[in-house]
């Protein structure tokens, strides 16, 4: 049974179904990317797949239980997304957005203690941001910002300060929605490049949707392929990411994909 | 052409047109408008009402406005509708120089209303008087008048004058936004017949907004207050004089001096200003004499 | 999966590693309460000092005087009776009106909401219309009980239009059920006052410049407990603020529950400007001027700015008042024309400065 698992999942914005009987799974530690083409319903399913859209049809479950019965706040300190991009209606810094990624893990009224700075100062960390913790938001380029958002997901998903030792043998998951669409080449490689280093050494599920095949070909180790609201296929990214297929996914023909991919 | 072949219906409509022009004007051919209450007063007790074609929209005395046209009032006169009535005259407030202009551009005679103080009263009545060809029943009201404020003050005469704050308008209900009489006008000239001293005796406006802390200051002994008829009940006494209770270190609260009279003929400068001389001096001094 | 996608690191960008900087593990909270202390010493000092300020001149040892009975003490009469309440008006309707722009404009996720954004002194100025022009013939209330109403109708009615769509609050429907009833309800207010006659209309615009002159502390004991619910809501929504900042969706993946957030938002920050308008009248520029300065000093995190904001905007509007009283005294400005003097540089200076 994987971490995150989709079971026939359907949804529909009003009258416009966007998602029709897809099924996924997501193994422990995997890193996988959905492809597909816009509108194909990526963002869909990973809001679902998040918690944040309630499916017209099926279910999803984080480690066998169903998202809809996990409490907002547990599901909040296992589930963190990476939304494509981030804007701020007033000047936080840097640290300040990286801490509130520890709000499932603090009361009402209280206030961030050494665990969670520490969990926010390992994560500046982990993604290079640390420099820029006195910084506002707004000041700061496009990869760079994408990366304290990242922090702030890390900062959510550290578990150092579950009291339950059972709880930090759950498991925790990253979602990414199109984390290089709005950067330069760049700022393209830095995150493809965090991203290899989170799955390398950290205890994490990611799953991140995406267009750019670089990225995907270069950090994904299975791939779901998305085509009109439909799964085309699933698998290993090595055997999906062919001219062909890809063709076929982007309905264009193998000879003009056969370029992008790595 | 049509029209000379056909004398009779030529006729016929001249008449008709004639008959429509002429039909309300009354006697002696002046046709008034009055925007300003206490003008149309005037008029009327001056005997020149069936002269009055249009009135202003707060006119309410005496019941014959009723049938006279409304023409709007200080910030919204209806120009159209004074043009329609064709006046001979028009009676407008001192500061509505707009409409002056605009009357005087289609060559309609204007009497401009100003009034400040008590004695403006009689001088405008002897001048409206003049204006409308009634003089004598002008000059008999303006010294009926005077002789009536004469009586009132020799009543009064040799009695205390307690320091009297006169308050004109205030907020139903609350001790906000209250409004006083200032040291001029006919308010202030009114009260000073009536024989109570005035509180604001010293400040130069006829109108002052007064702040609780001039109300402590000034610490009035008696509190006079003004209200229009309009809705005046026991209950609404009631409950004005309950609101006063909040601030009891006023003396005229402490002392329960608070007089309340309810009256729409106690804020024009009319005809009928003796009679509020003579109603403001009973409610200070006791109906007497 | 080819090691050409890691970049070299670039020479002003420190390859991260050991243990974090120190500074780096002091909560930025904790660097705020300093000047929240003394923004609340501010607001205590002015409600402190204004009612030694005013327009008669004051003997304050006879103020003071024990042995000077009160009802012969003019003095004293003249400092607690009109002067302190008026400051503690001033203090909690600039506090309020001051907290409540806070939360509007993280609510609408805009720096430029006000108070006033959604319609709310609309409605207020709608009742206080309709008190002040009919209420001698329909006399239920008063003047401030009636604008209290017309806010929480305009407050309900905006609610109900932005829930008609969906079932959280997007703030983008919030924002045109504001201006839609804004505009309305100014329509219904140029109608009742060509209906009323010199007067009323007069003393409605009076209304519009706002008045503190409370004349003692009744109306101040009527609104304090709406006063009271909404800035206990207002320390719990500081940090959900903060989240919300971030946009719905990434707050609500945080673990918010942001309908619930914006609720509360929605509805203590209406109940406080309500309360505030029934108080003293629809005094502007607090809402915007106040948290925008503070957010400069303080930065965004809504712990610091919501108190620093109620207590500043409390010390800034008992200082307008009393300037208004003063200046010209023995009359009043109205204080809405002082907030309004300080509002338009301000509102210059913020369009000139460069970001």
């Amino acid at each position: 049974m994987g971490v995150l698992a989709a079971s026939r999942l359907s949804f529909a914005y009003g009258s416009d179904p966007v998602l029709d009987d897809v099924t996924v799974e997501v193994a422990h530690r995997d890193v996988v990317g959905i492809l597909g083409p816009n509108g194909s319903g990526k963002t869909t399913l990973l809001k679902l797949l998040a918690g944040s859209l309630t499916p017209a049809s099926g279910c999803v479950t984080l480690d066998g239980r169903a998202l809809d019965k996990i409490p907002r706040r547990e599901l909040a300190r296992r589930v963190a997304v990476v939304p494509q991009e981030t804007h701020l209606a007033f000047d936080y810094t840097v640290l300040e957005i990286a801490l509130m990624g520890r709000y499932p893990w603090l009361g009402a009224f209280e206030i961030e203690g050494p665990s969670d700075l520490a969990a926010a100062a390992d994560a500046l960390d982990a993604t290079g941001t640390a420099p820029f913790a006195r910084r506002a938001f707004p000041t700061l380029s496009g990869g760079e910002k994408q990366r304290v958002i990242i922090a702030s997901a890390l900062a959510q998903l550290d578990d150092r300060a579950a009291p339950d030792p059972h709880q930090r043998d759950t498991h925790r998951v990253l979602l990414l929605d199109e984390p290089t669409a709005s950067l330069d080449l760049r700022y393209q490689l830095e995150i493809g490049a965090l991203v290899g280093r989170l799955r390398r050494d950290r205890d994490v599920t990611i799953v991140l949707s995406s267009h750019d095949l670089r990225l995907v070909g270069s950090v994904c180790s299975s791939l779901i392929l998305l085509s009109h609201g439909r799964v085309l296929a699933t698998g290993p990214t090595r055997e999906l990411l062919t001219p062909e297929i890809i063709g076929e996914l982007y309905e264009v023909r193998a000879d003009l994909a056969a370029p992008l991919l790595p | 052409m049509m029209m000379a072949r056909r004398p009779l219906l030529a006729l016929a409509i001249c008449l008709a047109i004639v008959v429509a022009l002429t039909a309300q004007t009354p006697a002696n051919g002046q046709r008034i408008i009055s925007l300003v209450p206490a003008a149309t007063e005037m008029l009327f007790a001056i005997g020149a009402g069936p002269e009055v074609v249009g009135v202003s929209s707060f006119d309410t005395y005496p019941p014959e406005v009723a049938t006279r046209t409304r023409v709007g009032a200080l910030v919204d006169p209806d120009y159209e509708r004074i043009l329609t009535l064709r006046p001979t005259l028009v009676v407008v407030y001192g500061s509505q120089t707009d409409l002056v202009e605009r009357l005087g551009r289609s060559r309609i005679p204007v009497f401009s209303y100003r009034h400040v103080g008590l004695p403006d009263v009689t001088t405008t009545i002897r001048e409206l008087g003049a204006r409308v060809g009634r003089m004598t029943e002008a000059n008999a009201l303006a010294s009926a008048i005077e002789a009536k404020l004469a009586d009132v003050r020799r009543r009064v005469s040799g009695l205390p004058r307690p320091k009297t704050m006169l308050v004109f308008s205030r907020e139903v209900g609350a001790l906000r936004g209250i409004y006083a009489s200032g040291g001029i006008g006919f308010l202030h000239d009114l009260l000073v017949t009536a024989g109570a001293t005035d509180v604001f005796a010293d400040v130069m406006r006829q109108n002052v907004q007064v702040s609780s802390e001039q109300l402590l200051a000034r610490a009035p002994e008696v509190i006079l207050e003004l209200w229009p008829s309009k809705g005046w009940s026991a209950a609404r006494e009631t409950q004005e004089r309950a609101a006063w209770r909040q601030l009891p270190a006023v003396p005229a609260v402490r002392a329960n001096r608070i007089l309340m009279l309810a009256d729409d003929k106690l804020t024009i400068p009319g005809p009928r200003v003796g009679e509020v001389a003579q109603a403001l001096a009973d409610a200070l001094h006791g109906t007497a004499r | 999966m080819t090691d050409a996608l890691r970049p070299e690191t670039h020479p002003s960008q420190p390859r991260p590693h050991g243990p974090s900087p120190p500074h780096l593990l002091r909560a930025p909270l904790t660097r705020g309460l300093p000047i929240v202390a003394l923004s609340f010493v501010a607001l205590v000092a002015s409600v402190g000092l204004a009612p030694f300020v005013g327009s008669t001149s004051l003997s304050f040892t006879r103020v003071f005087a024990t042995h000077v009975p009160f009802g012969d003490n003019v003095d004293a009469q003249i400092f607690l009776l009109a002067r302190l309440p008026r400051a503690v008006a001033a203090a909690l309707v600039g506090a309020s009106l001051a907290s409540a722009g806070v939360v509007f404009q993280s609510l609408l996720q805009n720096p430029l909401a006000t108070p006033y954004t959604l319609g709310i002194s609309a409605g207020a100025s709608l009742g206080a219309m309709l008190a002040i022009t009919f209420g001698a013939a329909f006399p239920l209330a008063g003047v401030a009980a009636a604008s209290l109403v017309g806010a929480f109708l305009a407050v309900l009615v905006v609610y109900a239009l932005a829930r008609a769509r969906q079932h959280g609050l997007s703030t983008t429907v919030l924002l045109l059920s504001g201006v839609t009833l804004n505009a309305f309800f100014s329509a219904l207010i140029l109608f009742v006052q060509y209906l009323s006659d010199f007067t009323s209309t007069y003393r409605a615009l009076r209304w519009l410049m706002g008045d503190l002159d409370v004349a003692g502390y009744a109306p101040i004991l009527a609104a304090l407990p709406f006063l009271i619910v909404a800035f206990a809501a207002f320390i719990w929504l500081a940090r959900p603020l903060n989240l919300l900042s971030l946009g719905a969706d990434a707050a609500g993946t945080r673990g918010l529950d942001v309908h619930r957030t914006q609720r509360v938002a929605f509805f203590s920050a209406s109940i406080a400007t309500g309360a505030a308008v029934s108080i003293g009248g629809p005094i502007g520029f607090i809402g915007i001027i106040v948290p925008h300065l503070v957010r400069l000093m303080v930065g965004a995190d809504h712990r610091l700015v919501l108190p620093v904001s109620a207590f500043l905007g409390g010390a800034f509007l008992v200082t307008c008042d009393t300037v208004g009283r003063t200046v010209f005294a023995p009359l009043e400005l109205p204080v809405g024309i002082i907030t309004a003097l300080v509002g338009g540089p301000f509102f210059l200076w913020m369009l000139l400065k460069r970001r």
